[in-house]
């Protein structure tokens, strides 16, 4: 009955955007996450994902109006111009690399996707200062001196800052049971 | 027990990973297990690029409203219908309306709206190309003045009473002052000079006395030779003074001046006058000449010829004694004294000095 809901509620909200386009925000959060995790495990840098991520959105606004409810989740169409996207941007590289097909379902979903999606979202309810750390480290690539530095704390106060939060990750992602 | 060798462990295995983009194999497996999160947070999305692409897409937005709005009417659930129509209303008032009604739109297209506006185009269109047409009369009628500065006169100025320019003087030495009469012709050169008492008939060639000035000039012609401003009627003398001619001066004139000419002045021409240009008298050179108007009524009546002015060009520059010799008519005469009136010239000389010179000028004015 939950899924009866939700598939409601989503065609109202693609009829919604295909009416207004303002509208397409809500569909575009409820998303983003998930498309992002599905592009970021089978490309090599951040900047690739996020660069797929946004042609993806993009396309799928300027399609919007072509999109026809046939009771398949949003987010399959989504995952589907990202598929495409990625076959595109492998054969333009040369690389024969295919989208493996037990990787997810049509719903998109699983498990490493669900377990990054999950790990992205637990980053931004981290501490402020392990928040930061974690930000500094692995999204500006830099070092721990250089963000004891930039935060005028010890090597070693922000070594442990770095372990905490990745300890907190790891003891939230269990208790989400991934 | 001390975490600190597992972070440092850690922090080494990071380290490779954000370097090389893979694990390495580690042997601890709580090590292991932070190291797997540790790589998956590699590919983690920037804290502000979620919110930065929501940005773009809905900066996108507005141009794609015109074509997702024209989707046909669906059955909506209520509320959607509603905001639908809101947003209809809304997008509709900032669309900007086309002609064509080939690509979807909200705007109502009104075909009678369309007609009337490619009439309108068409009339516009229609009265720039036939411009040309009849603009052209005006063009025609446009009007032409052009003034030209004469110097082979033509007319000359009666005598002045002031000492303003050329004449001429002569006399045999006579105790007697000339007698009156009239001057011979005026000529160009002389050959012979005038004489009322000839005293010498040695002459090789006959030639007939002249007076140097302007040949257009002429004195009553009578049988009685003699000097035009004596008193004296009688009897016959050619007067005081010397070097040929008649008169108090001297050298073959007639009068009390100086020079081939006749009265008071130098270097032939009329005395008391202009001196006209030639035999030394350089021509005034024009400096500041507006040309004339046309007049209302002469442009009215497609009037067009030609006004003749007698200028004296002071030695000042200035023009004086400005007079129709050739009337025109219809308001082009006071046009063309008005603007010569406003001339200004380079005087003419006469061995070095200013000198008051006669010309003349010639107004075209013309209509094309």
């Amino acid at each position: 009955m939950k899924v009866l809901e939700n598939a409601a509620e989503e065609e109202l909200l693609i009829e919604a955007a295909r009416r207004d386009p303002a509208q397409f925000a809500e569909l575009y959060q409820k998303n983003f996450d998930r498309v992002y995790a599905f592009i970021a495990r089978r490309v090599p840098s951040r900047q690739d994902a996020e660069d797929l991520t946004a042609e993806v959105f993009h396309e799928a606004l300027r399609n919007l109006a072509r999109f026809e409810w046939r009771g398949v989740p949003f987010v399959a169409w989504l995952l589907g111009i990202a598929g495409n996207r990625l076959a595109d941007r492998w054969r333009r590289s040369g690389k024969q690399q295919e989208v493996p097909a037990n990787d997810c379902d049509e719903t998109g979903s699983s498990a490493r996707i669900e377990e990054n999606l999950i790990l992205f979202q637990l980053v931004n309810e981290l501490p402020s200062d392990q928040r930061l750390v974690i930000c500094r480290r692995f999204v500006d690539q830099r070092s721990l001196r250089e963000i004891a530095q930039e935060l005028e704390r010890s090597e070693g106060a922000i070594k442990q800052l770095q372990f905490r939060a990745l300890q907190n990750l790891r003891t939230q992602m269990r208790n989400r049971h991934v | 027990m001390s975490d600190t060798p597992l972070m440092d462990q850690l922090d080494e295995e990071i380290d490779a990973v954000l370097a090389t983009g893979r694990e390495r194999a580690v042997s601890d497996p709580a090590v292991a297990e932070l190291l797997s999160l540790a790589a998956e947070l590699r590919t983690i999305p920037r804290p502000g690029f979620k919110a930065k692409l929501e940005a773009d897409l809905l900066g996108q937005v507005a141009p794609i409203a015109i074509r997702a709005v024209s989707v046909s009417a669906t059955i909506m659930p209520t509320a959607i219908s509603k905001a639908a129509r809101a947003t209809d209303s809304r997008l509709a008032s900032e669309m900007i309306p086309t002609l064509a009604g080939f690509e979807r739109s909200l705007y109502p297209i009104q075909r009678s709206s369309f007609m009337a506006s490619l009439g309108a185009h068409a009339v516009i269109v229609a009265l720039i190309v036939t411009s040309g047409i009849w603009a052209a009369p005006s063009f025609h009628e446009k009007p032409n003045v052009h003034s030209v500065l004469v110097t082979d006169l033509t007319y000359v100025l009666p005598l002045a009473p002031d000492d303003a320019g050329g004449g001429g003087g002569g006399g045999d030495s006579d105790i007697l002052q000339a007698s009156r009469g009239n001057p011979p012709r005026f000529a160009r050169d002389q050959i012979a000079p005038p004489a009322i008492i000839v005293r010498s008939e040695q002459r090789k060639l006959p030639a007939e006395p002249t007076v140097v000035g302007p040949p257009a000039l002429s004195f009553p012609q009578t049988s009685q030779l003699g000097d035009p401003f004596s008193h004296i009627p009688g009897p016959p003398s050619n007067g005081t003074g010397a070097s040929g001619g008649m008169g108090s001066g001297k050298r073959d004139g007639i009068g009390p001046g100086t020079g081939p000419g006749v009265g008071d002045g130098r270097e032939g021409g009329i005395g008391g006058g202009p001196y006209v240009v030639g035999r030394g008298v350089s021509a005034p050179q024009l400096i500041y000449d507006p040309e004339p108007e046309y007049s209302d009524e002469a442009r009215k009546e497609k009037y067009q010829g030609v006004v003749l002015l007698q200028v004296i060009v002071g030695e000042d520059g200035r023009p004086r004694d400005v007079r129709i010799a050739r009337s025109l008519g219809l308001g082009l005469d006071e046009k063309a004294l008005e603007a010569v009136r406003q001339w200004r010239f380079e005087p003419g000389r006469l061995n070095g000095r200013t000198v008051a010179v006669v010309v003349n000028v010639q107004v075209n004015f013309r209509l094309y």
